[in-house]
């Protein structure tokens, strides 16, 4: 059996290239932009979804949530002990806790309320109720917000808003390190108690109630229960999350993916036109090589191999490149469009996650479909007639 | 060897380059086709060596029907019985001399040392060792020509074709063509020249000179 | 319905399928109707030109077919992260009736294809091009099987729920379950050795008696016999668990995608054994295709051994 690949042939197809230097220099920078642009914002939004599936690691199994006229509402509190009794439940918790806009720093602050003495469904919180102890009036804050309150002038307390305009001074009374999951960065912890003040709540009310069952298998069933004691509220599983998020960042991606084939399309036409486009010169070569003795399909074969070639080395060029330029540079600007322009993220860096999927997915978008595109041009090129190299 | 049954050549525009040919070559002749320009010699050769089909009529080439063979099928004979030499050198003048004589054996996926064998012995018979790494564009013309001649027997022809050889040629460089011409004989091959240079006219290796004229034999 | 950029590409990719089919499927339907040999006209010079085109574009279709099918499984697998309940992409099949013809469908075109490509290269070896409307004919046919499986995949990504909940592989393929496939489970150990080595035994009696058709129906036959063994036998071992019958979970990183290897070796070696009976080649073609056939089924069967006998070495016990 002769060999499968050709490789004189193959030198040929890189001569040839070498040859109309410009015009494929320009088709590989071309290939390797595209596939750059496509491949960052993959990388970037399946970092995101890493750091998503993290922070939902730690939430509860299932959450409750009131609703009045099909929007979110505050909760009794009490709730939180009647589910307790439920089979299977291992701990609930009603939650206070919510988002601060601090208006000079045109910031996000994420506040959490915690009991000093009852355990919460968030580990994080248990974890650093450990560590640190709380009082009334005072508020535990990660080294970020600290920073950011020390540029504020902020150093030993801070004044929240509340509902009706009135200040409330609360003492910065000691920083935990920041977590490594960058949607935890921005928060600061204080006491249930204070933590209502602020959001106006009532005594009774919580944002939600949290409920971590003993076996995992069993959430639905449980989620199912709960759903059927209140059938009013909104029933929410850990896994509802992870799946929303996952279609969300799918999204975004696939938005891009859009944008991406559009252009790409644009490129094909381009490249269909210069490789149809032969001069004399090219007819002549084509001609002679078939009168001493190539066949139709040897040309065709050396000009598949062209597009592969190109094609082949434009893709890892441009896989190389997006790489440097997520994971080294940290994605200057495209980083924006994921996250929002929130100053506390702004020295947010990025972690590898690279899925193999996502390789592949540039790989079929980039080399096959350009090696068909260049099939027609390649088979026109073959077909010419020999005869004219006699003229 | 090589047979035209009654060969008619209409190209499109309705240019009739042959009328109703028959020629018969047998092997180890050397025939010289001379003609004016446009009387349709270019045409046999293309003819015989399948690179174009006759409108009507056969070609026989040692026995193939080459007329009749889908394309495929006659550049495959070709590639194995033929070698061709044309007016203008036709060589790939950016590629160097070495990668030009080896062209027509690329699609035969050869092993290495049966192509290094074959490099070595044009190279020698056509006096261009120290050049084989230059790029042809670089070559004077008798080089060229040479380069020419180097290729079309590097996958060693029964029949050579040659279209106007020393049209960009002068004499002397004519003369050395000739003189390689002779050799080739001398391995008994089968050799077609059409031309209307003066010079192939009184060439003692020459069998036979046929006229051709307005698509007709004179 | 689900789009993910993977659904995506897996659309574009189709489409430009389809566009490119259904230029080679004008084309074959020109030259089944009016290809001649011994024709010297115009349209015949056109036609043979248009030929090589065909046989270009299903060659690389056929080329860009194969990974696209292991790309296409991988992307069920990660689907199954996104549909609640399936842990691989067992469940994301069985959540859309057209998931398990369009398996199927895809397996037979690529054998089809594979076949397609190896008439052309034997028909383009011989000068008076025998096989040449037959395997254009064929294309016809094959073509409409494309376009099937490409509709049908279609309709399976559209048809995927997200919300709801879908069984994942211990249920589809559980003993207990009232199924068909329960009913395989419960049959002995040693029908299935029996009748996998069995099979295998026969191939290489038969390679030695050289009897083509013989040898292509045993190779047929040992495709379902391996599939249905793997499934129901010998994947317990790969697993190392006695209830896994999963042929889908074989293709993730845990059990190092052994499944992508298994499957191509079995692809391989009974494309070779079947397509001789399908095409009567020269001698030394079919002696080579044997040989190949052999030679990767040998390396299938050694490293499904590997893990049934290895298994049994490392605890000293069947499953
Ligand atoms: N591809 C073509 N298309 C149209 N007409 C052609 C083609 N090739 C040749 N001809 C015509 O056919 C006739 C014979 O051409 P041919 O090239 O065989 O002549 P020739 O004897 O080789 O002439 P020369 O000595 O000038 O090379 C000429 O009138 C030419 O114009
Ligand atoms: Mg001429």
């Amino acid at each position: 059996m002769s060999r499968v690949i050709n490789f004189y042939l193959l030198s040929y197809s890189i001569g040839s290239l070498k040859r109309e230097k410009y015009k494929n220099i320009f088709l590989f920078v071309v290939i390797s932009l595209l596939v750059a642009l496509l491949a960052s914002t993959f990388f970037l939004s399946n970092a995101m979804k890493s750091e998503y599936n993290t922070l939902i690691d730690t939430y509860p199994d299932i959450v409750l949530q009131n609703q009045k006229a099909g929007v979110a509402a505050t909760i009794e509190s009490s709730i939180a002990d009647k589910l307790l009794l439920l089979d299977g439940v291992k701990n609930s918790e009603a939650r206070v806790y919510g988002s601060y806009y601090f208006n000079h720093a045109d910031s996000e602050l994420t506040i959490i309320g915690v009991n000093m003495f009852t355990p919460s469904c968030s580990s994080f919180i248990n974890d650093l109720m450990q560590k640190h102890s709380l009082h009334r009036g005072e508020i535990l804050v990660s080294s970020n917000v600290k920073n950011l309150f020390n540029n504020y002038y902020y150093k030993e307390y801070f004044n929240f808003i509340k509902s009706d305009g009135s200040l409330k001074k609360m003492q910065i009374d000691e920083v935990f390190k920041n977590s490594k999951n960058f949607f935890n960065k921005n928060t600061l912890v204080m006491l249930k108690s204070d933590a209502r003040d602020i959001f106006d709540y009532k005594e009774y009310e919580a944002r939600d109630i949290a409920i971590d069952v003993a076996n995992r298998d069993e959430v639905v069933s449980i989620a199912l229960k709960i759903k059927r004691l209140y059938p009013h509220m909104n029933v929410i599983t850990k896994e509802d999350l992870q799946v929303e998020y996952e279609n969300l960042y799918n999204f975004k991606s696939g938005f891009f993916l859009t944008i991406f084939i559009i252009s790409f399309f644009t490129f094909f036409i381009i490249i269909y036109d210069k490789l149809s486009g032969l001069n004399g010169e090219k007819r002549r070569e084509i001609g002679i090589l078939k009168a001493i003795g190539w066949r139709v399909g040897d040309v065709l074969n050396a000009k598949l191999y062209e597009g592969a070639i190109l094609s082949l080395s434009g893709y890892l060029t441009g896989i190389i490149l997006a790489f440097v330029y997520v994971y080294l540079l940290n994605a200057p600007l495209l980083k924006n469009i994921f996250l929002y322009s929130n100053n506390l993220l702004k020295d947010y860096t990025i972690h590898l996650s690279v899925e193999y999927e996502t390789l592949a997915l540039l790989f079929f978008l980039s080399v096959p479909i350009y090696i068909v595109a260049t099939i027609i041009p390649s088979w026109k090129i073959a077909t010419l007639d020999a005869d004219e190299v006699m003229r | 060897m090589i047979e035209l049954k009654n060969v008619s050549k209409e190209y499109e525009g309705g240019v009739k380059a042959l009328n109703r040919v028959s020629l018969k070559f047998t092997e180890g002749e050397v025939v010289v086709l001379k003609g004016m320009s446009g009387s349709g010699k270019s045409s046999i050769l293309s003819l015989i060596a399948g690179l174009c089909k006759p409108t009507e009529g056969e070609v026989v080439v040692d026995g193939k029907h080459i007329s009749k063979l889908a394309d495929h099928f006659a550049t495959s004979f070709r590639r194995e019985n033929i070698g061709m030499i044309f007016q203008k050198y036709n060589l790939i003048v950016d590629l160097s001399v070495q990668e030009n004589i080896l062209l027509p054996l690329v699609p035969l996926n050869l092993k290495n040392d049966e192509l290094e064998k074959r490099l070595n012995r044009e190279l020698e018979r056509s006096n261009l060792v120290s050049k084989k790494d230059i790029q042809v564009k670089k070559l004077s013309g008798g080089e060229q020509q040479r380069c020419a001649i180097a290729r079309a027997n590097s996958n060693n022809p029964k029949i050579i074709l040659a279209d106007e050889p020393t049209a960009n040629l002068d004499e002397k460089l004519s003369l050395e063509f000739i003189a390689s011409l002779c050799e080739m004989k001398r391995e008994n091959r089968t050799i077609i020249i059409a031309t209307h240079d003066p010079l192939f006219f009184d060439l003692d290796f020459v069998d036979r000179i046929v006229e051709v004229g307005y698509g007709k034999i004179v | 319905m689900i789009i993910s950029p993977e659904v995506l590409t897996i659309y574009i990719i189709d489409a430009i399928f389809i566009l490119f089919a259904s230029v080679a499927f004008v084309i074959s339907v020109r030259i089944v109707k009016n290809y001649d040999v011994n024709a010297t006209t115009a349209l015949q010079y056109e036609l043979e030109k248009k030929s090589y085109l065909v046989a270009t574009i299903i060659r690389c279709l056929f080329y860009i077919k194969v990974p696209f099918f292991l790309f296409f499984i991988f992307i069920l697998n990660n689907i199954s992260f996104v549909l609640p309940g399936a842990m691989c992409g067992a469940g994301v099949v069985n959540s859309s009736s057209a998931a398990v013809p369009l398996l199927f469908l895809k397996l037979l075109n690529s054998y089809l294809f594979a076949y397609w490509i190896l008439l052309d290269k034997d028909d383009m070896s011989i000068e008076s091009q025998p096989y040449i409307k037959q395997k254009f004919f064929l294309y016809l046919l094959f073509y409409l099987l494309l376009i099937t499986e490409i509709y049908l995949e279609f309709s399976m990504f559209l048809n995927i729920d997200i919300t709801s909940v879908v069984d994942c592989c211990g249920v589809i393929f559980s003993h207990t379950d009232g199924s068909y496939m329960a009913q395989f489970f419960g049959l002995p150990a040693s029908f299935y050795i029996t009748l996998f080595y069995g099979n295998f035994a026969l191939l290489l009696l038969s390679y030695l008696v050289k009897s083509r058709y013989i040898f292509a129906l045993l190779n047929l036959i040992f495709v379902i016999v391996a599939l249905l063994s793997l499934i129901a036998f010998f994947g317990i071992y790969i697993y190392e668990l006695p209830t896994h019958h999963c042929p889908f979970c074989l293709l993730q990183s845990e059990y190092n995608y052994v499944g992508y290897v298994l499957y191509s070796l079995l692809f391989l070696g009974t494309f070779n054994g079947v397509v001789i009976g399908l095409h009567l080649f020269s001698v030394d073609v079919q002696k080579e295709k044997m040989r190949y056939s052999l030679i990767f089924l040998m390396l299938y069967v050694s490293t499904i051994s590997y893990y049934f006998l290895g298994y049994y070495l490392k605890n000293s016990v069947w499953l």
